[in-house]
């Protein structure tokens, strides 16, 4: 595959809010030959804005990897097209600067070499001036709480550690648009929170990221939107606030101190909720919640609950039905 | 690219360095099993034969040998690790593409090799008392060594990715590589005295044995043939990296 290096006039959009920084349509792409052909993408496009976070979840086999890797350059379509913020990486080599990624199931790092000897290298990689990339690797360090640990090989450092060492060299360029695989896999808590709070905080910084993870808890935590992808076809794609809702049920789970009396419980009975002892289920609308809540009077109320699906009832009931 | 050069420098030789034991070891076993061939010979021969240039061509045919493998190892074995651990598709992100860093890759991990072959030679002359010769037309037939000895290696490396696991051919086949790079093919006889110019690696290999060894002159038809023999193996590389 033979690459261009040209200057473009299309990337200047790019500093936009919502711009678009990934696009893609129609990407094909089909393995084997006669009866063993297979697609294992079919005609997916994607759009992803400026400072925007989308989840790419699909089971295993569904054609997640082989997207992205179309996406980053690493795979060429046979149909479809991708441009990262106005450049098609299958064309011109530098669209390339881009794109950071940190891949599923590894480090993306030398493990011999320290973090600041890998920011360094990785940088230069980018094509970033030898010591800028050193200047940016300190600052990245320092920012991701590293800089102490800038001279240990990163075979000693924790799994956790690691991981931002690995974002942090996807970010040595200052891409757009940011790939990243499974981001907390493998971390605990508190290694996990901190690399979900990164990653909130690099979307903030105006970068696109393309997350794909099979810990539906993050990506329900992280993303602004999800796109489900089962057999190479995308079969959702909406905000997942949107998708969570049209998931959720509209039932609203009230507690209160003590019990009902007689008249209230009536009332309540009357207004269409159900008690349970202290527990009451009121599935009616939001305009006669507010009633109810009259009638709970004087009771304290404990606590209100709607219920809502999370993203894992929302993907298994998707990628079961369709 | 000078910027891509200089972190390649590094990088191999961090990697070579961080752990200084594995670099003792490895002159400690390269050499030991050279004095251990060497001793066996001895005892075949006994102690009154003398081995002339003989020794010399064995000598050079053991560290050629020796750089090949380093070579081979470097890049096929690091072209597995690097797709195990990631690193490998961060190198096909980068705007350089593949032909021009693996290109820098292999100017880095030829110098350190280089640097550490010198030391070998060094210590294989002290214990075997060959007195080996270097002019500087050795450098011609060196770099067709190189250039089929690195065509060779990402020929290697490919099947590694392809086939996942080339641990136990590479291990195979270091021996095969000593009989090629170690059996004196350029005094062959009959048909095989032209079939050793389609054997990878052992037209220069012999040009190298006839300067540093026996001490003859440069033949520049044979030089020809082993340009042309690097060129079939290293022409992928080369073509990639110089005309992407």
């Amino acid at each position: 595959m033979q690459l261009l290096n040209r200057p473009t006039a299309q990337r200047a959009d790019a500093g936009v809010p919502n711009a678009v920084i990934l696009a893609t349509r129609d990407l094909t792409k089909t393995y084997g030959r006669g009866n063993q052909k297979f697609a294992a993408v079919r005609q997916v496009s994607l759009t992803l804005h400026r400072g925007e976070v989308l989840a790419f979840l699909g089971p295993n086999g569904a054609g997640k990897t082989t997207t992205i890797k179309m996406i980053a350059g690493l795979v060429r379509p046979d149909r479809g097209q991708v441009t990262i913020a106005g450049e098609d990486p299958h064309r011109y080599a530098r669209a390339l600067r881009n794109i950071g990624a940190v891949l599923e199931g590894n480090r993306n790092l030398y493990w011999r070499l320290t973090p600041e000897e890998n920011l360094e290298y990785f940088g230069v990689l980018r094509q970033v001036p030898r010591k800028v990339a050193h200047r940016r690797g300190l600052e990245l360090l320092d920012r991701f709480g590293l800089l102490d640990k800038r001279d240990t090989p990163v075979q000693k450092l924790s799994r956790g550690m690691q991981q931002k060492v690995a974002i942090a060299v996807a970010l040595i360029h200052d891409p757009q648009l940011l790939l990243l695989g499974e981001p907390a896999l493998g971390l605990d808590v508190e290694a996990g929170e901190t690399v979900k709070a990164l990653v909130r905080e690099i979307a903030q910084e105006g970068r696109a990221i393309l997350l794909t993870t099979h810990q539906l808890d993050v990506a329900e935590a992280l993303s602004d939107r999800v796109a489900i992808i089962r057999r190479g076809q995308i079969i959702a794609e909406q905000s997942t606030e949107a998708l969570l809702q049209a998931f959720s049920d509209s039932a609203y789970h009230i507690e209160v101190e003590g019990s009902l009396a007689p008249a209230q419980h009536r009332q309540v009975t009357r207004l269409g909720a159900i008690v349970e002892g202290r527990h009451i289920t009121y599935a009616g609308t939001a305009e006669n919640l507010y009633a109810l809540f009259a009638v709970l009077q004087p009771l304290p109320i404990l606590s209100v609950q709607r219920d809502r699906a999370d993203l894992t009832q929302v993907f298994l009931k998707l990628v079961k039905d369709t | 690219m000078i910027d891509l050069l200089h972190v390649e420098l590094k990088r191999t030789w961090i990697q070579f360095i961080r752990y200084p034991a594995e670099v003792i070891a490895g002159l400690i076993i390269t050499t030991s099993v050279f004095y251990g061939l060497f001793l066996s010979a001895r005892y075949m021969t006994g102690p009154g034969f003398a081995f002339g240039d003989r020794l010399d061509a064995v000598v050079v045919g053991y560290v050629l040998w020796s750089l090949n493998l380093y070579i081979i190892n470097d890049i096929a074995i690091g072209l597995q690790s690097e797709a195990e651990t990631g690193t490998l598709e961060q190198v096909f992100l980068s705007p350089w593409g593949s032909p021009r860093i693996f290109f820098a890759r292999a100017v880095a991990s030829l110098a350190l090799r280089f640097t550490l072959i010198m030391g070998v030679v060094l210590i294989l002359m002290a214990i075997s008392g060959s007195r080996l010769s270097f002019p500087p037309a050795l450098l011609l037939p060196f770099l067709t060594l190189v250039m089929a000895g690195y065509g060779f290696a990402f020929i290697m490396g490919a099947c590694a990715l392809v086939f996942k696991r080339v641990q136990q051919i590479l291990g195979i086949f270091q021996f095969l590589l000593l009989f090629l790079l170690a059996a004196p093919f350029e005094e062959a006889t009959g048909i095989m005295q032209y079939l050793r110019f389609l054997l990878p690696m052992i037209p220069s290999t012999g040009l190298l044995r006839d300067l540093m060894a026996r001490d003859l002159a440069l033949d520049w038809g044979t030089f020809g043939l082993a340009f042309l023999n690097g060129l079939s193996l290293g022409r992928n590389i080369g073509e990639k990296t110089w005309f992407p």
